[in-house]
């Protein structure tokens, strides 16, 4: 288990508490799990993503991870439409475990730009780990 | 975590930064910073040492030690060996069961016998003390003293096809250890079983080499004082770290021997009659299987059981699991309710190529995805091929009922094809 220096923290993301990122203010936003996230899951072994066009409220499971042990369920950090989804992932679920913010899950259309300002920036997310 | 034990490895997997958890009351690695994919790989191509420390180990020695362990263990002594279904001798090692009086399980053990009067039990973590007073309700004035070793034994595991050729480069005189070292045999001694069948490591550490293990791959469980553990496991890591052998974790040893078709004992059996399920060899049937070769405790209450349910190992078509558990059951395709799920991992080691299951050990090219396998536990008996859905009551995912689940294991392979 990476020590709390040893996880990775992308200033300029804003995160979740359950542990995803996101990025883009504009017109779509992407988002992905956090370094803390695939750490504590190892290894992916696979990717349940959702049908492009489907709309989401916040929090709701849009998909989920599958580590060796264990599925996790995605939730979405902001309301909206999916409009791309990262099918790299299909034949290469490692990757998130390989560059988890290098590697995005889904791509959203926000319905609600407001909902960005309860997304948490990195100090309150590193504060959260510290617990 | 508190009161939660450590094995004398604890601080080599925390410096190592595996991932930890408690399993049966110790804090144990799940995985390395390698990953459960590449541990469970490792041990399928090269090989993989295991902490098995946590497990529990009794010793029943006297003049009554063969009769009571006889008596309890499911497995009937006197013809459990091979083919020729002989007794069990000096050397030899046998699966079985410790049932109670009802029929269900205590634990599941390896009995060793190191000399006529003198055996070793080897069970589950935190099973000493409880396998230990059950053997002593039944000694009956006969001349058998049991006793609990826990946390007084150092053992690990290396398991894989390349495991022989690690092991022999810290023992003394391998050649004559492995020499006719079938499956589930054992050579040497340690600490409380002084022998003059002395096996040592280089350094002259006295060990017992068992050929057994809990993947279903080529290898041996390796049994030594406990304060000789960390140097053995240091001097297997040198001795295996160029030739792709990987320290490994329970989750690895979780998807290898669920995809061997092994249970995890008090999840896959348990607080229910040992009935109908694929390890019926661990019980002393007779040929038609209407009653057993010799009288042993819980062996009545099955042969009168009414116990319907039906454990069956399943293989799905891709990765994806559901979460064993409370909420989670299993039905037919037509939603019909079928049982409950008992183990589901991920055989990271196997996929399918036009329905068969493929595993990377036939074919080293083979891109294998994984599988998702294990046990479920069905209100009726179903046929092997017979597809039903797992579900956490959302997500469904339709699985085949199997009888074996990873094809090309290696655990029975004759030494000799090891070593060449």
């Amino acid at each position: 288990m990476k020590e709390l220096s040893e996880v990775i923290f992308v200033e300029e993301l804003k995160y979740t508490e359950d542990h995803e990122w996101v990025t883009g203010s504009g017109a779509t936003l992407k988002v992905g799990i956090s370094d803390y996230a695939q750490d504590q899951l190892g290894d992916i072994v696979f990717v349940e993503l959702p049908e492009v066009g489907t709309v989401f409220a916040k929090g709701d499971q849009f998909g989920n991870l599958e580590s060796v042990k264990a599925v996790s369920e995605l939730y979405l950090p902001v309301g909206g439409e999916i409009v791309a989804v990262n099918d790299a992932l299909g034949d290469a679920p490692e990757l998130i475990n390989q560059d988890p913010y290098g590697n995005w899950i889904v791509e959203i259309k926000p319905s609600d730009t407001s909902e960005l300002e309860q997304l948490l920036t990195v100090d309150a997310y590193r504060q959260l780990l510290r617990g | 975590m508190e009161n939660s034990k450590m094995t004398v490895l604890h601080d080599w997997h925390v410096e190592q930064g595996a991932n930890m958890a408690l399993f049966g009351n110790y804090d144990m690695p799940l995985w390395y910073k390698t990953g459960a994919k590449a541990e469970h790989l490792a041990v399928i191509g090269a090989a993989g040492i295991f902490d098995t420390s946590h497990m529990a180990v009794v010793t029943v020695r006297g003049e009554g030690a063969r009769a009571l362990l006889q008596l309890c263990l499911s497995k009937d002594l006197e013809t459990c060996i091979g083919k020729g279904k002989t007794a069990l001798v000096d050397g030899r090692c046998v699966y079985g069961i410790f049932l109670a009086e009802d029929g269900t399980v205590i634990d599941d053990a390896i009995l060793y016998q190191l000399r006529s009067d003198i055996f070793m039990v080897v069970v589950n973590a935190g099973m000493g003390g409880i396998v230990a007073d059950h053997l002593k309700k039944y000694t009956d004035g006969q001349d058998a003293d049991v006793q609990d070793l826990t946390d007084k034994v150092g053992k690990m595991d290396i398991q894989g096809p390349l495991a022989a050729k690690i092991l022999a480069k810290v023992l003394a005189h391998s050649a004559g250890v492995f020499d006719r070292l079938s499956y589930f045999s054992f050579k040497g001694s340690f600490g409380p079983f002084a022998s003059d069948r002395v096996v040592t490591l280089v350094d002259g550490t006295p060990l017992l080499v068992s050929r057994t293990g809990y993947t279903g791959e080529f290898g041996f469980e390796l049994f030594v004082e406990i304060d000789c553990l960390p140097s053995l496991w240091s001097q297997l890591m040198d001795a295996g770290m160029d030739q792709g052998m990987l320290a490994c974790g329970l989750a690895a040893r979780d998807s290898l021997r669920a995809g061997a078709v092994l249970p995890l004992s008090h999840q896959d059996i348990g607080a229910w009659p040992f009935l109908h399920n694929p390890w019926q060899f661990a019980l002393s049937w007779n040929e038609p299987m209407t009653s057993f070769s010799k009288k042993f405790i819980g062996g009545p209450a099955l042969l009168k059981s009414r116990w319907q349910k039906h454990t069956l190992p399943f293989a799905g078509f891709d990765p994806r699991k559901i979460n064993a558990g409370e909420g989670s059951f299993v039905t037919r395709e037509s939603g019909e309710r079928l049982g409950t799920i008992l183990t589901c991992t991920t055989d990271m080691a196997i996929g399918r190529v036009d329905g068969a299951i493929v595993s990377v050990a036939s074919n080293k090219d083979f891109q294998a995805k994984g599988l998702c396998c294990g046990f479920v536990l069905l209100d009726q008996a179903c046929v092997s091929g017979e597809k039903v859905v797992l579900t956490d009551g959302k997500r469904k995912i339709i699985v085949e009922i199997r009888a074996d689940v990873r094809p090309n294991r290696t655990a029975r392979r004759p030494m000799d094809k090891m070593l060449g």
